[in-house]
């Protein structure tokens, strides 16, 4: 999330969009954290789709239909930058929910199509969190400017999971 | 994420393992084998179909997305959109013979069951190659809607269909003179098309419209619409049944082609992507991109059979089978 601050920042072309098309290759991404704390105090923190606020990057959160599948919220952040996601589907009994992007500026996040999984495992009073997601690259042609490649957009997934799931970690284990 | 020594590590080991084994000739009643792309991961998985065991990993290059395999099923044709080319691969020896280029964005690929070519559709330049595979050589072009995706031969051999997925429609190509006839409007974003074993039908995935569009491909029309999940990708026919992969949903939309409804949704593995069936119709298997597997679902009992390891990222776009 440092990193797309940076982005938006140091962008001073503006690049065209793409709305439908993708290129060829889809990249992924799966960072996990153990915590240590039982999975149901995790889920408790990190399962309503309408609350981000576990995530240093996220100002705010706002949207609408609760927990049901479709429902919407737009992340604000703190770089004030905005994000609109999506609710595919959510499973409080095996504590996994999965949503994608709807909306967001590749200046904000070099990705498109974006699609993701964020779930926790739990064992007596351990509990592992797998965020994991599935996009193409900011660019959607081929030769790619190098903010918009796919090292750029891997990098820039893997530093918002990190930095979530590295907080999320840090404030259950002190009690917060 | 993985440590990518470890995956070279498996690539490795897999490949020597490989070296010292014999490969089965191809089978003239029924296909043995599965040959998975794996794009992440750059090479190719043989799976053989009868325990479900990764026989092979293959390293192909330049991102391996869509493959076809040839009428005899001596060769797998092989797009790889990163370096723009076709690879040619020998699957009795398990080796790449040939590879070059081809267009700017090559993705979906299938052969024609007699007269020897091989149709490559191009993402970014919205034609589609003719290719002669043992040439290696274009040897003509067609001109399609937007980003062609799947392309499909109708088993006679008269037409190709072009799935033009940023046209929202298909295109209807009369393989002996590479004209196109018509383009047939579908649902939105398809992406996968598959044509049953009579000629008369085709059915598109629709990415963005989360349904299925029937054509009927002599009358140049589309006839029906299935809603099936989320992002669907491909189709496979079977037993008078669609199966769908549905990317986002994880799961498989089974579509009864009588009623043109969904009868069951069957849970697979994250992101399902490329699925093809059997000689037999038994069963379709299905490449699940994110989990980097290769499913066996049983066409009769709708449920999941078998599972084998394949590389990083596979798409299996086409018919991989052989």
């Amino acid at each position: 999330m440092v990193r797309a601050v940076a982005l938006a920042l140091g962008a001073l072309v503006v690049f065209p969009t793409f709305a439908s098309a993708h290129g060829p290759t889809r990249q992924k991404v799966t960072e996990t954290v153990e915590i240590n704390a039982p999975a149901d105090k995790v889920w408790a923190v990190i399962g309503n789709f309408q609350d981000m606020s576990w995530h240093p990057a996220v100002a705010k959160t706002e949207g609408s239909g609760g927990n049901d599948a479709n429902a919407t919220r737009t992340l604000t952040l703190t770089s004030g930058g905005t994000i609109e996601e999506k609710l595919i589907s959510n499973d409080p009994a095996k504590k996994v929910y999965k949503y994608e992007i709807v909306k967001v500026d590749p200046k904000v996040l070099p990705v498109n199509n974006y699609s993701s999984n964020l779930s926790v495992k739990g064992e007596g009073d351990k509990s592992t969190v797998e965020w994991k997601g599935a996009f193409y690259r900011g660019f959607m042609n081929n030769d790619p400017p190098p903010e918009l490649s796919d090292e750029a957009a891997k990098k820039a997934v893997t530093d918002v999971y990190r930095g979530g799931l590295d907080a999320l970690k840090k404030k259950l284990e002190s009690g917060g | 994420m993985r440590p990518s020594g470890k995956l070279g590590l498996a690539v490795a080991a897999v490949i020597a393992i490989a070296a010292a084994a014999v490969s089965a000739s191809a089978d003239p009643d029924r296909v043995t084998e599965a040959l998975v792309t794996n794009q992440t991961g750059d090479s190719l998985t043989v799976v053989t179909l009868s325990d479900m065991k990764p026989a092979v990993e293959v390293a192909i290059g330049g991102k391996p997305a869509g493959i076809a395999v040839s009428p005899d099923r001596r060769r797998a044709y092989i797009t790889s959109p990163e370096s723009k080319e076709m690879v040619v691969f020998d699957a009795e020896a398990r080796r790449v013979v040939k590879r070059f280029k081809v267009g700017e964005g090559p993705l979906g690929i299938a052969a024609h069951p007699t007269n020897g070519r091989v149709y490559v559709a191009d993402w970014y330049t919205h034609k589609v190659s003719v290719v002669d595979p043992e040439a290696g050589a274009i040897v003509a072009e067609i001109a399609v809607g937007d980003s062609p995706s799947g392309l499909a031969v109708t088993p006679d051999g008269r037409f190709l269909l072009s799935a033009d997925r940023d046209s929202d429609a298909v295109s209807i190509i009369d393989a002996a003179t590479n004209r196109r006839l018509r383009s047939v409007p579908v649902g939105k974003r398809p992406f996968g098309i598959t044509i049953d074993a009579s000629g008369e039908r085709a059915y598109t995935a629709n990415v963005a419209s989360d349904d299925v569009s029937i054509i009927d491909i002599a009358a140049g029309t589309m006839v029906g619409t299935v809603p099936v999940g989320h992002r669907p990708y491909a189709v496979a026919l079977a037993k008078g049944r669609a199966f769908v992969t549905n990317q986002y949903g994880s799961s498989l939309s089974v579509i009864d082609l009588g009623s043109a409804k969904v009868i069951k949704t069957i849970d697979v593995g994250d992101h399902p992507e490329g699925i093809a069936t059997d000689t037999t119709g038994d069963h379709v298997y299905v490449a699940c991109w994110f989990d980097n597997v290769l499913m066996r679902v049983d066409t009769g009992t709708l449920a999941v059979t078998g599972e084998a390891a394949v590389g990083d990222g596979p798409r299996a776009f086409g018919l991989f089978l052989r």
